[in-house]
């Protein structure tokens, strides 16, 4: 792989080009890319006999023999031993807001540092990054990234944040939990966007190591999730059930997708499960859809099916409903629940007006929930 | 609506102690089934028939299995050898798969000379994956530019294994080597995913024969090699009904299993249900009433 190509992918999904971090560029350019793939064993995974393994990171719950690779494509069974390829092994590497996550009451207006790896466990029809997530680490460029040198850009850079994101981080698990780690220690935090599909036990660790994770979840119908994900809905569910009644930062985004996960009947069971299993204040998104992918023969979705459904959301006593995609509509601002006042105003991914001191709002005292500057 | 013809062509003690199959003894089996491919015939007109002196013939093999249990080098050398006796020049054959390393893992010796026999993997210098995506029913794949670009007419020389998950590997999942994402075609046991991606225009319409290397053949806990599970078989598959010839692997599997108390692949939940999956998309047959086996012993 040519360091000119690794640039131009930089460059054009996103980044840092377009945040006007021309030096980061230099200093990615500086990188060598590597050919080679990692063999850093993986963290959660059953030995059998005849050199076969049993993933149990996520609830794919591969079992593959010798030189087999999971589903994620990114982990192999090398002699009975189960490896991760794509530890320290980035393929992107952008500087982005972090209301693009989004993560809307978390430290706003704060520069993430976002790196990814190729891979992910499910296969989204829509998916907007199928180019590095639906491809095996061989198959695209990605440069040598250890965890140490992604704190040391992140410092660099001031970027307070790491966010573990693009492509999907549950599948480079332990890049991401070593990094998490390794930035604890510097004092920046970490971020995790995911889809969720992980099992209780790597999540409660991984929680220890971050600092929030935002979910996407994909419908509220396993029909769904079958058809269009190739996941499953329930174990995202707990995921989520897991990561509330923990001490780190939730935040859900829902893709709404027109005719496929946009019933009112649906929406409303979903913003009732949130409400009841969740409750009120986990900021909800609902984000737009563009044809993408393999469902390129659906037209993006209107704007008023979002606003139908973040007005069911509000109906089923949600606190923080977002539209996403969007730009300049009003529903991307954050408002007070007790006096309707603009708290935090967005445009685009700028803040424009922040009205939250020591959590409260400065309206009316009223604690807003979050991770707040 | 005539049957369809599988051939198996045996030779005892076809390879050596160290799993050397006989050049010469593989040369006399090709014959045998190519000559057997619509009944009795002549193996070059049969030849000829399946194939014009400017297509370029890809010989998609299988080297996942290292140099143990992969596609055998000498059993494309004897391939070759007839394809040139029927009239296609050696430049216009090529045996290939997904990775260079797994081609010279598996004993083969690479060449990418314009002029004569070319071998080489999808990984190759100014080849890869196509950058736009096939999307065809339930597959969303990145073809290799081998198959969909070079090839124009495509023999699928797999080898016959027991699989985990398909229940068995043969000549149509060998095509999963011709795409950049296989590991995302392995869920509710491959179905339907080896029949939908075989049916895809670039394996459909150039798909000529399914010639499997059952040499020796892993019976159980495939698709890796377990020396005690692997049975020396010496046996190639021939058939022009991809399903057939997949279907024709199963039964042979069964029979191995079956000799050594195992339970069958259904008992193991295993059943290689896409074979029926791709009878009903018209593939082929996968029915025996419908599938005539012809056994031979050279
Ligand atoms: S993380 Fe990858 S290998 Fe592990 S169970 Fe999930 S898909 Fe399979």
């Amino acid at each position: 792989m040519k360091r000119r190509k690794f640039i131009k992918l930089s460059a054009a999904t996103g980044t840092a080009a377009g945040s006007g971090l021309g030096p980061l560029l230099m200093d990615l350019y500086a990188f060598q890319n590597s050919s080679k793939l990692s063999k850093v064993e993986a963290k959660f995974y059953k030995k059998y006999p005849d050199r076969e393994i049993e993933c149990v990171l996520c609830p794919r719950f591969c079992k593959l023999g010798d030189k087999e690779r999971g589903y994620c494509g990114v982990r192999e069974n090398i002699d009975g031993t189960y490896y991760t390829l794509v530890y320290g092994k980035a393929c992107s590497i952008h500087v982005d807001p972090i209301e693009k996550k989004p993560l809307f009451h978390f430290l706003p207006g704060t520069p993430t540092l976002s790196i990814a790896t190729a891979g992910c466990n499910v296969n989204c029809k829509f998916c907007q990054n199928w180019e590095i997530s639906q491809v095996r680490p061989e198959q695209i460029s990605h440069i040598d990234f250890p965890p140490d040198k992604v704190v040391k850009f992140a410092q660099k850079y001031s970027c307070p944040v790491i966010a573990y994101t693009y492509s999907e981080p549950v599948v480079f698990y332990e890049y991401m939990y070593d990094t998490s780690l390794n930035a604890r220690k510097k004092g920046l935090k970490n971020v995790v966007i995911t889809g969720g599909h992980i099992n209780p036990e790597p999540l409660e660790e991984l929680i220890q190591a971050v600092d929030a994770i935002k979910i996407d979840l994909k419908a509220f119908t396993q029909d769904f999730y079958t058809k269009y994900v190739r996941g499953e809905l329930k174990p995202v569910l707990e995921a989520i059930k897991i990561i509330a009644s923990s001490s780190i930062w939730l935040e859900i985004v829902y893709l709404v997708i027109p005719t496929l996960n946009d019933n009112p009947k649906e929406l409303r069971d979903m913003c009732q499960w949130i409400a009841n299993e969740i409750g009120p204040d986990v900021p909800l998104h609902f984000s737009r859809f563009h044809p993408h992918y393999l469902l390129k023969n659906f037209p993006s979705t209107p704007v008023s099916t979002l606003e139908e459904a973040a007005d069911i959301a509000g109906k089923a006593g949600l606190n923080y409903v977002y539209i996403g995609n969007v730009p300049g509509h009003k529903a991307e601002n954050t408002y007070c629940p007790k006096c309707k006042n603009i708290i935090i105003q967005r445009q685009g991914y700028i803040i424009a007006k922040l009205k939250i001191k020591n959590g409260r709002c400065t309206y009316c005292n009223n604690r807003i929930p979050g991770i707040w500057i | 609506m005539a049957n369809s013809r599988v051939i198996i062509v045996r030779k005892k003690d076809i390879s050596s102690p160290k799993g050397i199959p006989d050049l010469n003894c593989l040369v006399r089996m090709f014959k045998r089934g190519f000559s057997l491919l619509n009944g009795p015939g002549d193996y070059k007109k049969n030849l000829q028939i399946l194939f014009k002196a400017d297509d370029q013939i890809g010989i998609k093999i299988n080297t996942l299995g290292g140099k143990n249990l992969s596609t055998r080098p000498e059993v494309p050398q004897a391939l070759t050898s007839l394809l040139i006796k029927s009239g296609i020049p050696s430049k216009n054959i090529i045996t290939w798969d997904r990775t260079n390393r797994e081609l010279t893992t598996a004993g083969y010796r690479l060449n990418m000379n314009k002029k004569s026999i070319k071998i080489f993997g999808t990984d190759s210098r100014g080849l890869g994956y196509e950058q736009d995506l096939t999307s065809h029913l339930n597959i969303g794949s990145r073809f290799s530019s081998i198959q969909s670009r070079i090839v124009t007419a495509s023999i699928s020389l797999a080898i016959v294994k027991d699989h985990g998950l398909a229940g068995v590997t043969a000549g149509m999942k060998n095509y999963f080597g011709a795409i950049h994402n296989p590991n995302k075609y392995h869920d509710s046991n491959c179905n339907p995913y080896i029949a939908e991606l075989f049916s895809t225009d670039s394996i459909w319409k150039k798909h000529r024969i399914s010639i499997l290397d059952a040499l020796l053949i892993q019976y159980h806990r495939g698709p890796a090699y377990h020396s005690q599970w692997a049975a020396e078989y010496g046996a190639l598959i021939f058939s022009l009904d991809p399903v057939a010839a997949d279907f024709a692997s199963w039964q042979i599997i069964e029979e191995l299993r079956f000799a050594k108390g195992l339970p069958s692949l259904k008992e193991e939940g295993r059943e290689p249900l896409y074979l029926k999956t791709a009878e009903k998309m018209k593939l082929g047959k996968a029915s025996p009433a419908d599938i005539n086996i012809i056994r031979e012993e050279i």
